[in-house]
C-alpha cells in the first residue's frame, strides 16, 4: 500500500526549542537548503510515522506574522502560499502570553495548528499549571505536552498531526477587534474579495487585517492589484500607527481572556518594570518624559558642579601664582603663566561638568532608562528616515561624537548609517560645553542652566530635521524596521556608573593634556609672535593677545566672515581653534582677553561690552552648529570611506550654524532683545 | 476603595504639578504671576514644563483609573519617581548652595539663607514621599490581583 504523504511546518518563537524538536521529529535525516532569493536558511527533513510520510519544514523563529522583518517574511510566506497541511506550533510553555501572539496569527491565516506544548516540565517545576484540555477546548486546536530535548511525546504530537491532517472541515478563527476596526475590516473584506487573483490565494479577512496592520509586504500586492486605489482609499481614511497598536492590543486582551482558564499561576506578576514601562513608553507621554529626565541631568551637571568649578579655579588661580612668583624671565612665564596654564586651566574648570554630565548618563544608562528612550523615539527616528537603533549612536554623541560614529557599525542598512552619520555631530559633545557653560554662566545668570538645555534641544532638533532633509534628496530610500528587547530596569550602583564616568571623563583629561595643551602653545606663540612691521619684542606685554601679533593678522583676515554675526576678530581666531578641538575656543578667549584661566575676569571682560548676550547666544549657537572638531572630521572620513560625505558634513554644518547665527543676530537686533 | 484613595491623591498631585509648573514657566517669561514670592517659585520656562509633564503623568493615571484600569495605577507610581528625582535634583541644588555660602564664601551668595533655595520641587516632593512609603510594595500585588 502506498504512503499517504503530508507536509508539516514547524513554526514558533526564536528560543523555544524548535530546532530540538525538529531533530527529535526527524532524526538524522534532515538537510539544509536555501530559500530562493533570501539568505535564510530552512530546514527540511522526512518522518514515517505510521502509514504516513511526513516531511518537516522548519521555519524561522518569529514573534508575529506581520512581515516586519525578512524572517518575518519568510515564515509567513511559506504558511500562506505553500500551505503545508498542518503548522505545528511550538510554544514555550514558561511564557504562554508572547507566544500565544503568533497563535493568534496562524489561528487567522485559517492554518490547521498544532500546538507543541515544548517545556511544560519547566513550567511545571516552577509551579505553573496548565490545563491542556482547557487550552484546547479555548482555543479549538489540540495541544500536546512534548519536552524536545529528551524527545518526550513526540508520538503523540506526530498522532495529532496525522489525525489534523485528515480532518475533513477545518475551522477558522478570528479575533474579535472592536466595533470600529471590524467596520474597516469588512469594507475592506468587500473590495478585496472582487481581485480573484487575491483572494484566491489568500484568506479575504486575514488579507483587510494585515492591510489595516500596516504590512508592507500585503500593501505591495495590494499595489499590483486591480483593487488597489480602492483599498488606498479606504486606508487614507485611518490613523495606521494607532490602528495597528490597538489591534496588537485586541490580540492580547483574547489571550489574556483565555490565559487565566487554562493555566493556574500562568498569569505574569506585574513588576515595578512593568509598571514604569508602561508610563515611560506611553505614546503622548513618552517623549515629554524624556525631555524632563535630560534637563533634570542638565540641571545637576550645570549647577551641581558650580561649588567644585570654584575649587578647580582656585588650584589655577594658586598655580598660577606659583608660576608668577618662581619665574623670572617674562617669556617663559608668559608661556607658562598665561599660555599654558591660563589655556589648560580654563579647560580644566570645567571637569566637574563634564564628569556629571557622564554620570548622569551612565545612571540613565546603567538603569535602563536610556533603552526606553531608544523605545519612545524609534517611532519619531522612522518619521525623519532613521532607523530606532540609530537613537542610541546619537545619544551617545552627547558625550563625544568619535565613539558615536563608530557605534553607527551597529546599524545594518548602508542608507541608515550614512545618514546618522552626517547629523551625529550635530548632537553637542560634552567637549562644547565648557563654551555654553563660560557664556551662559556670564549672560544669563539663573537660566543659564535652561538656556543650556535649550541648546542640546536645538542640536536634537536640527539633528532631526537635517536628517529628514537628507533622507529626502542626496540619500533617498525607507529606513529599515527596528525591534529591540526592553532589559529589566536596575537601581545603578555607584562603582557601575563611577567607572562608566571615568571611562568617558578621562577622555577629556587627556584630551587636556595632549592636543588642548598644544592648541593652547599654538594660539599663545601666534599671540606672543608680532605682526610684520610692528616693533615689539617677543612676548613683551604690549603685543600678546592685542591686534599687533600674528594671531590679529590672522584673526583680521578672518574677521569679515563672522562680522555679520556680531563676533569680532578675537572670537574668529578662538574659532579657527576650535576645529581642533572645541574646548580650546574658551582656552584661546582666555589667552587672546588676557584672563588666562581665570573665568571670572573673562566672564566679566565680555560682559562688560566685548560681547552681548546676543551675540554669546549666537556663539553658542554657532559653537553647536559648526565643523566638528578634527577627530570627528577623521573618523566620519573612516567611517563613511568617503571625502565628498566629509566634504558634505563640513560645508552643511558650517553653512547652517553661520545663517542661525546670523539670524539670532539680526532678529535680536531688529526687536532690541539682548543687544 | 484603594483606587479611590490613589485617585485622589493622583489628583491632587496632579493638579498642584500643572499648576505650579504652568506659574514657574509664566515667571520664566518674565509675566509677575504674584505669587513667586510667597511659593518660592522661581521663573524657570524648562524646568516648569518638567513639572507640567510629572503633573500631567499623575493625570492620566485618574483619567486610566476612571475608565477602569487598574494598570492606570502605574502612572502614579511613575509619576511619584519622577517628582522625587526632581526633589532629589533640588535638594543636590541646594546642597551646592550651602557649599557656595559656607565653604567657597562666594560674593554672588552674600546674605544667602536657605530658604532661598527652597524650591516647590522640595516641599510638592514631600507629598510624593509619603505616597511612596504608603503604596510602595502595594502597587504591584494590588494590580497582579486585579
Amino acid at each position: 500500500m502506498e504512503k499517504k504523504k503530508i507536509t508539516i511546518a514547524l513554526a514558533g518563537n526564536p528560543n523555544v526549542g524548535k530546532t530540538t524538536l525538529f531533530n527529535a521529529i526527524t532524526g538524522a535525516r534532515q538537510h539544509v537548503g536555501n530559500w530562493p532569493g533570501v539568505t535564510v536558511e530552512k530546514k527540511t527533513g522526512k518522518r514515517t510515522y505510521k502509514d504516513t510520510e511526513i516531511e518537516v519544514v522548519d521555519l524561522p523563529g518569529t514573534y508575529s506574522l506581520t512581515a516586519y522583518s525578512i524572517d518575518e517574511v519568510v515564515a509567513r510566506d511559506y504558511v500562506v502560499e505553500e500551505k503545508p497541511d498542518v503548522v505545528v506550533q511550538i510554544v514555550d510553555a514558561t511564557n504562554l502570553e508572547r507566544n500565544l501572539y503568533l497563535t493568534t496569527q496562524l489561528m487567522e491565516l485559517g492554518s490547521r495548528v498544532v500546538i507543541a506544548l515544548n517545556m511544560w516540565d519547566l513550567a511545571e517545576s516552577r509551579g505553573d499549571k496548565i490545563d491542556t484540555r482547557k487550552m484546547e477546548d479555548f482555543l479549538e486546536i489540540p495541544v500536546v505536552k512534548t519536552v524536545a530535548n529528551r524527545a518526550e511525546g513526540i508520538d503523540a504530537l506526530l498522532e495529532e498531526v496525522v489525525r489534523e491532517a485528515d480532518k475533513g472541515e477545518h475551522h477558522e478563527h478570528e479575533v474579535s477587534y472592536g466595533d470600529d476596526i471590524e467596520k474597516k475590516i469588512i469594507e475592506l473584506e468587500e473590495i478585496v474579495g472582487k481581485d480573484s487573483a487575491l483572494s484566491g490565494k489568500y484568506p479575504v479577512r486575514w488579507l483587510s487585517v494585515k492591510l489595516l496592520d500596516g504590512d508592507e509586504n500585503i500593501l505591495e500586492k495590494i499595489e499590483g492589484s486591480s483593487v488597489g486605489t480602492q483599498v488606498n482609499s479606504v486606508l487614507s481614511t485611518i490613523e495606521k500607527e494607532d490602528y495597528e497598536a490597538a489591534m496588537a492590543e485586541k490580540r492580547y486582551e483574547a489571550i489574556n481572556t483565555v490565559l487565566p482558564q487554562v493555566c493556574v499561576k500562568c498569569v505574569k506578576e506585574v513588576t515595578f518594570s512593568d509598571m514604569i514601562d508602561r508610563a515611560v513608553t506611553n505614546k503622548y507621554l513618552g517623549i515629554p518624559i524624556f525631555l524632563a529626565m535630560m534637563w533634570a541631568a542638565f540641571e545637576v551637571t550645570f549647577t551641581v558642579a558650580t561649588p567644585l568649578m570654584e575649587f578647580v579655579d582656585m588650584f589655577f588661580g594658586w598655580l598660577a601664582g606659583v608660576v608668577a612668583d618662581s619665574i623670572t624671565n617674562p617669556v617663559l612665564g608668559s608661556l607658562l603663566g598665561d599660555g599654558i596654564v591660563g589655556g589648560v586651566g580654563a579647560v580644566m574648570i570645567f571637569l566637574p561638568n563634564i564628569l556629571l554630565l557622564f554620570l548622569m548618563i551612565s545612571l540613565l544608562e546603567d538603569s535602563g532608562y536610556m533603552a526606553r528612550a531608544a523605545f519612545v523615539m524609534d517611532k519619531l527616528m522612522y518619521k525623519i528616515g532613521l532607523n530606532g537603533r540609530s537613537f542610541i549612536p546619537l545619544l551617545m554623541g552627547f558625550g563625544c561624537n568619535v565613539p558615536a560614529i563608530m557605534a553607527t557599525r551597529t546599524i545594518e542598512d548602508e542608507r541608515d548609517r550614512l545618514v546618522t552619520i552626517l547629523v551625529n555631530p550635530f548632537i553637542s559633545c560634552g567637549a562644547r560645553l565648557p563654551v555654553y557653560l563660560m557664556l551662559a554662566g556670564a549672560f544669563f545668570g539663573r537660566q543659564a542652566g535652561s538656556v543650556i538645555f535649550g541648546i542640546y534641544i536645538l542640536g536634537i532638533i536640527v539633528a532631526i530635521l537635517s536628517a529628514k532633509l537628507i533622507r529626502g534628496t542626496v540619500v533617498k530610500g525607507k529606513p529599515s524596521p527596528f525591534i529591540m528587547e526592553l532589559p529589566p530596569y536596575r537601581l545603578p550602583t555607584a562603582k557601575a556608573s563611577a567607572i562608566h564616568m571615568w571611562e568617558k571623563g578621562s577622555i577629556y583629561l587627556k584630551k587636556a593634556g595632549t592636543i588642548i595643551l598644544v592648541g593652547v602653545v599654538f594660539v599663545w606663540l601666534l599671540s606672543a609672535i608680532p605682526a610684520p612691521g610692528v616693533d615689539a619684542a617677543f612676548a613683551s606685554e604690549e603685543i600678546l593677545g592685542t591686534e599687533d601679533s600674528m594671531i590679529g593678522v590672522l584673526g583680521h583676515v578672518m574677521e569679515p566672515l563672522v562680522s555679520p554675526l556680531g563676533f569680532d576678530w578675537k572670537v574668529a581666531v578662538a574659532l579657527v581653534f576650535g576645529f581642533i578641538a572645541k574646548e580650546i575656543v574658551i582656552g584661546s578667549m582666555g589667552v587672546l582677553y588676557g584672563t588666562g584661566e581665570d573665568e571670572d575676569a573673562l566672564a566679566e571682560i565680555l560682559t562688560a561690552g566685548a560681547m552681548s548676550p546676543l551675540t554669546a547666544l549666537g556663539l553658542m549657537v554657532f559653537t553647536l552648529l559648526y565643523v566638528p572638531c578634527i577627530a570627528c572630521v577623521g573618523v566620519v572620513k573612516k567611517e563613511t570611506g568617503s571625502w565628498k560625505w566629509t566634504l558634505f558634513m563640513m560645508v552643511y554644518g558650517t553653512t547652517l550654524a553661520w545663517i542661525a547665527a546670523f539670524l539670532i543676530y539680526r532678529i535680536g537686533t531688529a526687536i532690541g532683545w539682548g543687544v | 476603595m484603594a483606587n479611590t484613595n490613589k485617585m485622589i491623591f493622583a489628583m491632587v498631585a496632579g493638579i498642584l504639578y500643572v499648576v505650579f509648573g504652568i506659574l514657574k514657566m509664566l515667571e520664566g517669561f518674565g509675566i509677575e504671576t504674584g505669587l513667586a514670592e510667597l511659593l518660592l517659585i522661581p521663573g524657570d520656562f524648562f524646568g516648569g514644563f518638567c513639572f507640567v509633564v510629572i503633573g500631567a503623568v499623575f493625570l492620566y493615571a485618574v483619567k486610566e483609573l476612571t475608565a477602569g484600569v487598574h494598570m492606570g495605577v502605574s502612572y502614579i507610581y511613575v509619576g511619584i519617581l519622577m517628582s522625587l528625582v526632581f526633589m532629589a535634583v533640588y535638594l543636590l541644588v541646594m546642597g551646592s548652595d550651602i557649599l557656595m555660602f559656607y565653604v567657597v564664601k562666594s560674593e554672588d551668595y552674600e546674605g544667602w539663607r536657605i530658604i532661598d533655595s527652597m524650591r516647590p520641587g522640595i516641599y510638592l516632593g514631600i507629598l510624593s514621599l509619603i505616597g511612596y512609603f504608603f503604596w510602595k510594595d502595594r502597587f504591584t500585588t494590588e494590580m497582579t490581583k486585579a
